[in-house]
């Protein structure tokens, strides 16, 4: 069996998954269709309710 | 961002889609397309040069069309990867036209007009689907005439409109305003064109066009081909600069948007559509209100709604604060209409549904807030992957495990499961996260129980 995870999608849960799984120590493939990760949210201005910064 | 393309344990695969998937929970074998950007990501150092010297303009997808970038483009200024792109669609070099310039500039040697799709074989445990929502075509919805109407806007339109690093920078121009503020530099062009051609015959005969086309007009030259030509080119000229004046006129009267109204379930909870609530479109209109209003004080907020859907940590007093410092009013009603008057302000038609009156109210900008709809690959990637849609198009999961998909070993989470926001959609992130570990630590131990099996 292989021990290496596929996520597709790399918008703010893509990322985040990525993150958790990297930091667990597995290998993670991080597959986005466009030519850089960020998706929706890196289309934001600010978020709510805190007003902070999107990216 | 940064951390998921330096984290050595991730292989980021930009640009990238999912071909094939076969095998089952533990043992996926996974084909993966790369796609040919034309540049090489090992070379490319997002430098920027190639952009400069690129002569195509292309809609920039990245603010939603508003404003415009090069034909060889990054996503966007921060993006990670940084690698540029070439738009084959209209990039010249793939539309048979004489071009290369980017490959003339770039010091890294990076552009390759050559490069190919890519296949990738893959063998995976565990898959997590995180592919998000598309924004609601709001021009299914006859009445709000999202394409005639210039100054009807989608959220994420106007999120680009406000942003610093957006096409306005930040300011709010009305598209109506920057339509004409376009065709003046259009027309600026074309009349710096023409006077070049008019310099080029009044240097020929020695004579000004002004003076020249008085005599034509009287009937002076009527045989002579080359002069009617300077006519017919003096004429365009006049014609070009009464058009720039008048536009250049009312231009000196536009004004950035202050009166704001923001029309919400623009797709959800309508049975036309998607009868389900989208959950954070209340929050993502009150909070585009205050920005709004933290840019430009003056700015005057209305937000029609069915009710506001306020339900979260926090939302209830960011909604009560928007409307005590942010001037927004908050009023119950369905729009029934978008008409628009002579100046291209947008005229909303509704019930006041307290007072039990109909009213026509004049805004300088309306925005949409439109719904979550599931991603339009959604199909067929359901299908590689071999897991059920739910009704609605979204993916469908496990009752008792809500993270699960309909097959072992994939996970779904954020606004590929259902509408959510983004504190949730991190937190169910991290659910999937675990749950595919989880999934993997069970195969580990159940094989190592079977090999003790035999053993003994």
């Amino acid at each position: 069996m292989s021990k290496d995870i596929l996520v597709i999608g790399g918008g703010i849960g893509g990322i985040q998954s990525s993150l958790d799984l990297a930091e667990m120590g597995y290998k993670v493939h991080l597959v986005e269709q466009l030519p850089s990760i960020g998706g929706k949210m890196a289309q934001l201005d600010k978020t709510f309710p805190t007003n902070d910064c999107a990216i | 961002m940064l951390d998921v393309g330096r984290h050595p344990n991730i292989e980021l695969r930009a640009f990238t889609e999912v071909d094939k998937v076969e095998g089952e929970s533990g043992d996926f074998k996974v084909t993966l397309r790369k796609k040919a950007r034309y540049v090489d990501e090992a070379k490319c150092t997002g430098c920027g040069a190639c952009v400069e010297k690129c002569p195509t303009l292309v809609p920039d997808a990245f603010n939603e069309g508003l404003g415009n970038r090069k034909a060889i483009y990054s996503w966007f200024a921060q993006g990670i990867p940084s690698t540029h792109t070439i738009d084959p669609g209209y990039c010249r070099v793939f539309n048979g036209k004489k071009c290369g310039v980017c490959q003339k500039t770039c010091q890294a040697e990076a552009i390759d007009f050559e490069q190919k799709d890519q296949l990738l074989e893959l063998d995976i445990g565990a898959i997590v689907v995180a592919t998000g929502y598309d924004v609601f075509d709001p021009s299914r919805i006859p009445e709000y005439r999202y394409n005639e109407l210039d100054n009807v806007v989608t959220a994420i339109e106007f999120e680009r409109l406000l942003s610093a690093s957006g096409p306005t920078s930040g300011h709010l121009d009305r598209p109506s305003d920057r339509a004409v503020i376009a065709e003046i530099e259009d027309l600026k062009k074309q009349v710096k064109k023409g006077s070049r051609l008019l310099a080029n015959q009044e240097k020929k005969y020695e004579e000004k066009s002004p003076d020249f086309y008085a005599k034509y007009k009287a009937g002076e030259y009527p045989e002579d081909k080359e002069r009617q030509k300077w006519a017919g080119q003096y004429a365009e000229q006049l014609r070009l600069q009464e058009r720039l004046d008048a536009l250049e006129k009312k231009a000196a009267g536009f004004k950035t948007a202050k009166k704001l109204a923001f029309i919400q379930c623009v797709g959800s909870r309508d049975h036309r559509f998607y009868p389900f609530c989208s959950g954070y479109c209340c929050m993502h209109s009150i909070k585009e209100a205050i920005i709004a209003h933290e840019h430009d004080p003056e700015t005057q907020t209305t937000i029609y709604g069915m009710d506001i859907r306020a339900v979260g940590k926090g939302f209830e007093e960011y909604k009560v604060r928007g409307g005590n410092s942010s001037n927004i009013s908050y009023q119950r009603a369905r729009i029934a209409e978008i008409n628009q008057d002579k100046e291209h302000n947008p005229v909303l038609v509704y019930e006041d549904t307290r007072a039990r009156k109909i009213r026509r109210e004049k805004f300088d900008l309306v925005v949409l807030a439109t719904a979550c709809a599931p991603n339009r690959g959604n199909k067929e990637l359901a299908e590689k992957l071999g897991i059920d849609l739910s009704r609605y198009g979204f993916f469908q999961t496990s009752r008792v495990n809500p993270i699960d998909a309909t097959r072992p070993g994939i996970f779904v989470c954020g606004c590929a499961h259902s509408p959510i926001d983004i504190p949730e959609s991190v937190a169910q992130a991290s659910s999937a996260a675990a749950r595919a570990v989880q999934s993997l630590r069970t195969l580990e131990r159940e094989e190592k129980q079977k090999e003790v099996g035999k053993a003994s």
